[in-house]
Order: C-alpha cells, then sequence, then structure tokens
C-alpha cells in the first residue's frame, strides 16, 4: 500500500475498484482493523481504526468474500453465533436472525450445512451475517466474484435496497467495472497499491472523453463526403478500418441528427455504432493498462446495455 | 453477562466442529481406549518387575492414557483454531467487538470439555477391564483434576501455537511436542526404574508429579504427599501456557 | 520387445512418482520416519530394566528387543501414504488421466507399490544406522539387515497394497489415511512391543494368533541371535502374504472402478 488517501461520506455506496492483487483486500483488513498498518491514519464512523478497534468493530459489518463461511455449520447456526458475537441477547439475536434469512431468501435453506450451499447463496448469507446488529457501515470484499450473472444481480439488489433503505455506508471492493458503475455513487480507481483516480463515474467517465460515433458506409467512396458532414457534430474520432467516427459532445442525444444529415447527403450507410466512454476506458487512460477480463466481464453481464440508458 | 455469552459461544461451534469431523472425534474417543487396551495386554508383564509399584498394567497404564487423551483432545482444538485461521472463518470473531480474552477462552474452555467424553469412556473400561480403584472415588477425582487441566495447559498451548503461526500444518508441531512433553517422564516406568538421561529427564519434568497425582487412587490411597506437587505443576503448567496462548492472540489483531 | 521396454519405462515413471511424489511431502514422510524412532528411544529407554524380568528373551538391551517392531511401525506408517497418495491423484483427477493414456493398467499399481517399496527398504537401513550410533549390535551381521531390509520392503507393498486398495474404494486422501489406526491395532494385538511369554489371558491368544507376531518373532530373531533360513522365510513369507490379498482386492476394485468409468 503506498499513501492512500480517501473520504467516503455517510449514506454513500464507495466502489473501490481495481484488479486481482492491486491491494483492495489489504485496504480492508486495514479499515476492519484485521491488520495493522506500518504508517499513516485511518478513521472509520469517526473512530481511530487503530486506536478505538472496538468502537469501529461495533460501527462496522464486514462481508469477506467465502472465506470467513463454515461449511461445517448451517445458516442458522452461524447468524446464531455471530449475534452472539456481536453481544445481541439472545432472544432478539435470533428473531433478528430469522428475520434476515426471510430477506436474503435463505429461510428454506437455513437448516442445511453451509457446505451444500450455491456461490450465491454464500455470498447473501455472508451479506446476513454482516448485518446482524445493524451496522452503518458495510464493507463487501468483492461480493459478487466468481458468481452466476443472476447471483450477481440478486446481491446487487440486496446492496441498493440495503443503502436506500436503512442508509448504510457501503464500502465495495471489486475487479468488475460494470459492478463499480452500478452500484457505486463513487469510485477510486486503486492499481497496485496506489489510487489512480477518484470521483463519481460519470465525472470519470467523462474525464476521458466524449461519446463517439461510428458509421460504416455501403461504399468506400462515399468517405470523404462523410467525414465532413460529421464535421459539424464533433471532431473526428479514431475509427477501424472501413468506419468513419467523430466525437460528439451532445452524447447519444445527437444520434438522430447524424443519421438524418447523413441521409440529407444521400449517402447510404450499412451500419452506425454508439460508443460510450465505460469505466474500462477511466482505467486504461488512468494506468495504462487493461482491466484483467473487463471484455469477458462486459460479455457476460446481461443488461450491460442498460448503462448509456440508465445513467 | 455478553462476553459469557461470547465465551461460551465460541465454546459451543469449537465442539460442534470436532463432532462434525469424523476424523477428529473419532480418534479423540477411540485412541486412548485402543492404546490403554493395547498397553495394558503388551505389558502385563511389566509389573512383574520388583519395585514395579502396580498391581494389574491396567492400573499402570490407563491414568497414562487417559491424560495423553485429555492432551490430545487440547491438541485437536489447537487443530480446529489453525482450521479456522487457515481458511479465514477466524477473521469473523476478530472481527466482532467481543473482547479477545472472551474469544480466547471460548478455545480454551473447548479442551477440557472435549475431554470428558474420552474420561468417562476411559472409566468405563478401567472398570471393565478389572483396575484395581484402590482409592476408590477419589482416586477418579484426583484422575478427573489431572485430565481436565491437563487438557486446558495442552489446549492453551496448541492454541497458542496456532495463533502464532496461523497455519494448519503447525499441527505436527503440537502433537509432537505434546506427546514427548508426556513420555519424557515417568509415563511407562515408574522413577525408581528408570536410569541414565531419561531418569534425569523424568526428575525435571512437570510432568512426573502429573502421572503420580493421577496414578495414586490405582496404586494406592490417596494422599497429600502424591497430590501437592501435581496440582502445584498443573497449576504452573496451566498459568504459563495460558499467558503463552494470551500473548499470543494479542499478536494477532491490534 | 518394443512394447516391454515402453512398459518398463511407464512402469519406472510412475514409481519414481510415487516415490517422489511421497518424499517432496515431507509432512506426511518425515513423521512416519521419526516419529518410531521417538517411540523407540523413549520405550528402550523407559522399559530397559523390563528386559531382567524372568521369561523375557536373552537380549543385550531393550533397543535390540525393539528396533524390528520400529522399522516395521515406520514401514506400515509410511506406506500408507501410497494409498492416500493415490487417492489425491483420484481426487486431483490425474488418475483419469492415467485412465484415458495408453498405460498398461498393471503398471498404475505396481508402479506405486514399487515406489513405496523402494522406501521402505530405505527406511529399514536408516533405522539401523541410527540405533546402531546409539550402540545396537545386529547379531545377524550385515546379511541379517539386509533380510529385515527385504522384508521391510516386502511389507510396505503389502500395507501399501491394502492402502491402495482402501483409496481406490473410497477415492478418499482421509479416508485412506484414517485406516491408520487399522494398523496400528494389528501390530498391537502382537508381540510386536513384548514378549509373548510375558503376556497372559485373551491378550496372549490374540497374539498368538495374529501373522504380524510371527513376522515380528523372526526379525527379532536375526537382530538378537542369528540370520536363519526359516527365520528368514517365515517373515517374508507372512509379508508376501500380506502384498497377495491386497493385491487381489486392489486390482479387483481397480477393474470394477474401471469398469464404472467405462
Amino acid at each position: 500500500m503506498d499513501g492512500i488517501d480517501l473520504a467516503v461520506q455517510p449514506g454513500e455506496i464507495f466502489g473501490f475498484l481495481g484488479p486481482n492483487g492491486a491491494g483492495k483486500s489489504t485496504t480492508v483488513r486495514m479499515l476492519t482493523t484485521l491488520l495493522k498498518p506500518s504508517g499513516g491514519r485511518a478513521f472509520v464512523a469517526g473512530y481511530d481504526v487503530f486506536k478505538e478497534a472496538h468502537q469501529v468493530r461495533q460501527a462496522i459489518g464486514v462481508a469477506l468474500q467465502d472465506a470467513a463461511i463454515d461449511p461445517l455449520m448451517t445458516g442458522r447456526e452461524l447468524l446464531r453465533l455471530q449475534a452472539t458475537l456481536h453481544g445481541i441477547p439472545r432472544r432478539k439475536g435470533r428473531a433478528k436472525g430469522e428475520e434476515l434469512l426471510e430477506t436474503v431468501g435463505l429461510m428454506s435453506a437455513a437448516a442445511r450445512r453451509v457446505g451444500t450451499y450455491s456461490g450465491g447463496m454464500r455470498r447473501r448469507l455472508d451479506l446476513a451475517l454482516a448485518l446482524i446488529h445493524g451496522p452503518q457501515i458495510l464493507f463487501l470484499d468483492e461480493p459478487t466474484t466468481g458468481l452466476d450473472p443472476n447471483s450477481r444481480l440478486a446481491v446487487w439488489d440486496e446492496v441498493r435496497k440495503l443503502n436506500r433503505e436503512a442508509g448504510t455506508t457501503v464500502f465495495l471492493t471489486t475487479q468488475y467495472m460494470e459492478e463499480a458503475d452500478r452500484l457505486a455513487g463513487r469510485i477510486a480507481i486503486i492499481d497496485d497499491g496506489r489510487l489512480v483516480s477518484e470521483g463519481t463515474p460519470a465525472v470519470l467517465k467523462a474525464q476521458v472523453g466524449d461519446p463517439s460515433i461510428h458509421v460504416q458506409l455501403a461504399s468506400n467512396e462515399d468517405r470523404i463526403s462523410a467525414e465532413a458532414v460529421l464535421l459539424d457534430f464533433g471532431a473526428p474520432a479514431a475509427a477501424r478500418s472501413g468506419y468513419v467516427a467523430a466525437r460528439l459532445p451532445g452524447g447519444a442525444n445527437q444520434m438522430a441528427a447524424v443519421v438524418r444529415a447523413l441521409d440529407d447527403a444521400h449517402l447510404p450507410v450499412e451500419a452506425i455504432e454508439l460508443h460510450m466512454p465505460s469505466l474500462d476506458d477511466v482505467f486504461q487512460v488512468a494506468t495504462g493498462h487493461r482491466l484483467e477480463g473487463a471484455e469477458d466481464d462486459a460479455v457476460a453481464e446481461p443488461g450491460a446495455g442498460e448503462v448509456a440508458a440508465e445513467k | 453477562m455478553s462476553s459469557l455469552a461470547v465465551t461460551w459461544g465460541v465454546t459451543h461451534r469449537t465442539l460442534q466442529l470436532v463432532a462434525r469431523l469424523p476424523s477428529t472425534i473419532v480418534p479423540s474417543l477411540v485412541m486412548p481406549v485402543v492404546l490403554t487396551v493395547a498397553f495394558a495386554g503388551a505389558f502385563s508383564g511389566l509389573v512383574l518387575l520388583p519395585g514395579h509399584p502396580a498391581d494389574k498394567a491396567i492400573d499402570w497404564f490407563l491414568p497414562l492414557y487417559t491424560i495423553q487423551g485429555a492432551a490430545f483432545a487440547g491438541v485437536r482444538v489447537g487443530i480446529a483454531v489453525a482450521r479456522d485461521l487457515t481458511t479465514g472463518f477466524y477473521d469473523r470473531l476478530l472481527l466482532s467487538p467481543a473482547s479477545r480474552v472472551s474469544l480466547l477462552a471460548g478455545s480454551l474452555l473447548a479442551s477440557p470439555l472435549l475431554s470428558v467424553l474420552s474420561f468417562i469412556l476411559l472409566v468405563v473400561i478401567a472398570g471393565l477391564g478389572g483396575a484395581s480403584f484402590k482409592a476408590g472415588p477419589a482416586g477418579i477425582v484426583m484422575l478427573g483434576v489431572a485430565s481436565f487441566s491437563m487438557a486446558l495447559a495442552a489446549g492453551a498451548w496448541s492454541v497458542g501455537l496456532a495463533l502464532r503461526f496461523k497455519t494448519q500444518q503447525i499441527a505436527p508441531l503440537m502433537q509432537t511436542t505434546v506427546f514427548l512433553a508426556s513420555f519424557l517422564s515417568s509415563a511407562q516406568m515408574p522413577l525408581n526404574l528408570l536410569d541414565g538421561w531419561l531418569h534425569t529427564v523424568a526428575v525435571i519434568n512437570p510432568m512426573t508429579n502429573v502421572f503420580a497425582l493421577a496414578r495414586q487412587g490405582f496404586l494406592g490411597s490417596v494422599n497429600w504427599h502424591d497430590t501437592w506437587p501435581g496440582l502445584v505443576s498443573l497449576a504452573g503448567l496451566t498459568v504459563f501456557f495460558c499467558l503463552f496462548a494470551y500473548r499470543s492472540m494479542q499478536k494477532v489483531t491490534p | 520387445m518394443n512394447t516391454a521396454a515402453a512398459a518398463a519405462a511407464q512402469y519406472l515413471a510412475l514409481s519414481r512418482r510415487a516415490m517422489f511424489g511421497t518424499l517432496r511431502k515431507p509432512t506426511s514422510f518425515v513423521p512416519s520416519l521419526l516419529f518410531p524412532l521417538m517411540f523407540l528411544a523413549l520405550t528402550s529407554s523407559s522399559l530397559e530394566r523390563s528386559i531382567s524380568i524372568e521369561g523375557f528373551p536373552e537380549v543385550d538391551s531393550f533397543l535390540q528387543f525393539a528396533v524390528a517392531t520400529a522399522v516395521i511401525q515406520g514401514v506400515i506408517f509410511g506406506s500408507i501414504s501410497a494409498g492416500s497418495g493415490m487417492a489425491e491423484d483420484i481426487e486431483g483427477g490425474f488418475f483419469e488421466r492415467l485412465i484415458a493414456s495408453p498405460v498398461a493398467r498393471t503398471s498404475i499399481l505396481a508402479g506405486r507399490l514399487a515406489g513405496t517399496a523402494a522406501l521402505g527398504f530405505c527406511q529399514a537401513w536408516i533405522y539401523f544406522a541410527v540405533t546402531s550410533i546409539f550402540g545396537l549390535s545386529v547379531e545377524g551381521g550385515l546379511a541379517g539387515m539386509l533380510a529385515v531390509a527385504i522384508v521391510a520392503a516386502a511389507l510396505a507393498a503389502g500395507v501399501g497394497s491394502i492402502s491402495v486398495a482402501l483409496a481406490i474404494k473410497t477415492g478418499s486422501a482421509e479416508a485412506t489415511e484414517g485406516s491408520f489406526p487399522l494398523f496400528f491395532a494389528l501390530l498391537f494385538l502382537s508381540s510386536a512391543y513384548f514378549p509373548r511369554s510375558l503376556m497372559e489371558g485373551w491378550f496372549k491368544a490374540a497374539a498368538t494368533l495374529n501373522p504380524m507376531s510371527y513376522l515380528l518373532e523372526s526379525l527379532r530373531s536375526i537382530v538378537v541371535a542369528e540370520l536363519s533360513a526359516l527365520n528368514f522365510f517365515t517373515a517374508l513369507g507372512i509379508a508376501l502374504g500380506v502384498l497377495v490379498v491386497g493385491l487381489a482386492v486392489a486390482s479387483a476394485l481397480l477393474k470394477r472402478r474401471l469398469a464404472m468409468d467405462a
């Protein structure tokens, strides 16, 4: 870790984004009192992480990937143990446990050993465990790594609901662009133990540049005239062969106007693509290399196309 | 109040874990019994040696394997904690606001409780195998005191090692040290029949006193002379290793 | 000729793999080598005076009485890792790859057992080397030690074949290693640790029925008295008997497993 400076506001979902081995887990372990740093200070919920560890532990809930779930225990047993560990009186703890089992949809599996759970069920249980004492701040370390797309969506829904309804602050680490983009209000990008960029997803993407439009013409002879038409909308952009491209500062709203202008100039068009800048581009600009697996991630993600529409 | 609940919660889980790992529960119950029967049978002629205090081999070997079984119950708890540290489950305990002392106490309490089962089983075996019980219930009480304290001391040592090294690979070190500590004593032969280096080591080893405490009711009467050195040794071992475990716990988290 | 050479090469490769696989896992191999030595040191110091009990066979020291037992104990301890190695191959999928390859089925078993036997052979020599530092004299001489080492190798293959059978049956390394107390009990219910002449009752009866008693008594005679054809062949015969039974069970189970996979 190399001098990371961060501030997370109460009530927000903060995304901590970086590739494997970037130092995300180390940061989380330090912030959650599990690891002593060599230097520097950190405050969680207003308490010094190193001097007031006890108060910090009361204020936070932590879901640490799969590891902290014992396959030999049942979901219900784990929730009860967790309640006991947090000093919740027996009866209240049990009631809260049942309530959480219901919330995360694990009631029917509650009496089964965790070893028989699917990956998605484990993450939901881990989430329930982190919530047993109603923490102000929730730390989620890669909550969906290794999950199938449907389970991932279910976990996302849960996290959003929690943030919206209970006002819980969420500190989320992830190696998925999509996850940070869709969940987090603000994002910090970390690479090789250094903080390389920080801001809201929209601002970060805007820093990289405007959306661009890419047009494939029916005939390559129309190239020059098409470039002239596009110049009215924005500066030319690099395009792959057979395409002409331009940046659109006005974004997707200008699409229709571009199509109309090309039509008015009698330039037959084969295909039109709109490229939105992604967090992947942000990462690439900030670090000089691509996030591992970013491409697969986008393909595997159902509803990845909604991004533009949603924002 | 809630510290006690935490301690009991951790103890309960540890026992549950051991019970659900057949590879752990079976040996901890069966091994002391097998060893008692085997040694009492194989070495039945040993008590014929002039100067040997036992009438029957079972009177000599049963207390040895009861205590060793109890010590290995402590080792099993240490291995369970090491497993939790390896898998990351222990993080869950460390992340809770519960006091570190009550978390540690929870693990430590599990060893004597775990050793209760094999203790009862062995006393029954002793009855069936014709052990002398010369001092009656008082002798059994002394055996119990020695066993449960031994379980606690060996458990504290093993849990301390687990917390220090945070890997299951430390298990052989736990086993070997407990094995050696108990055998480098009057475990197999009374002091008066030991010679050479082993005699020297056995005289120093507090385990010799512990065995004397545990065996007295099987060999003769329960008396103060055989009791106090054992109690002092057990108190010393327990306090020393509990402190070791506590120091190890302090190093785990800030 | 060509196929025979290929089979030999496969067999050698597999036995090397079995042997180095064991050696590369010091956490399983080192205890099996050191524990019996440690136990030997402890018992021969503890029980030294017991050799003066009336009826105890004529020996120089308890160490001389017990060294053959330590060899056999170490061999049994170590050979179980042959089975757990096999079980790990099954768990890890290497076994499937082996089955899918044109490797002869017999090489799979023979390769592993040869590796185990070689380790057993070496183990015997290590024990003799260490104990001779502490004053052990083997009356049967170097030839006697060689005889003990040969029996140790045969028994290693025998115990290995049984644990391999268990591995094929259960497919679990843990379950295979769990068989250790079984062998241990077999060893204990014999005259491995104390002479039969000083036992009594049902224990003596059990030890008299247990073939392990005769294997150990024969080896012990080689150490404390002399190397005789009778002693050598009795011990070797029993070890080979274990091997024959183990191989029969293991190959039957292997055949069944292959039929199941097919």
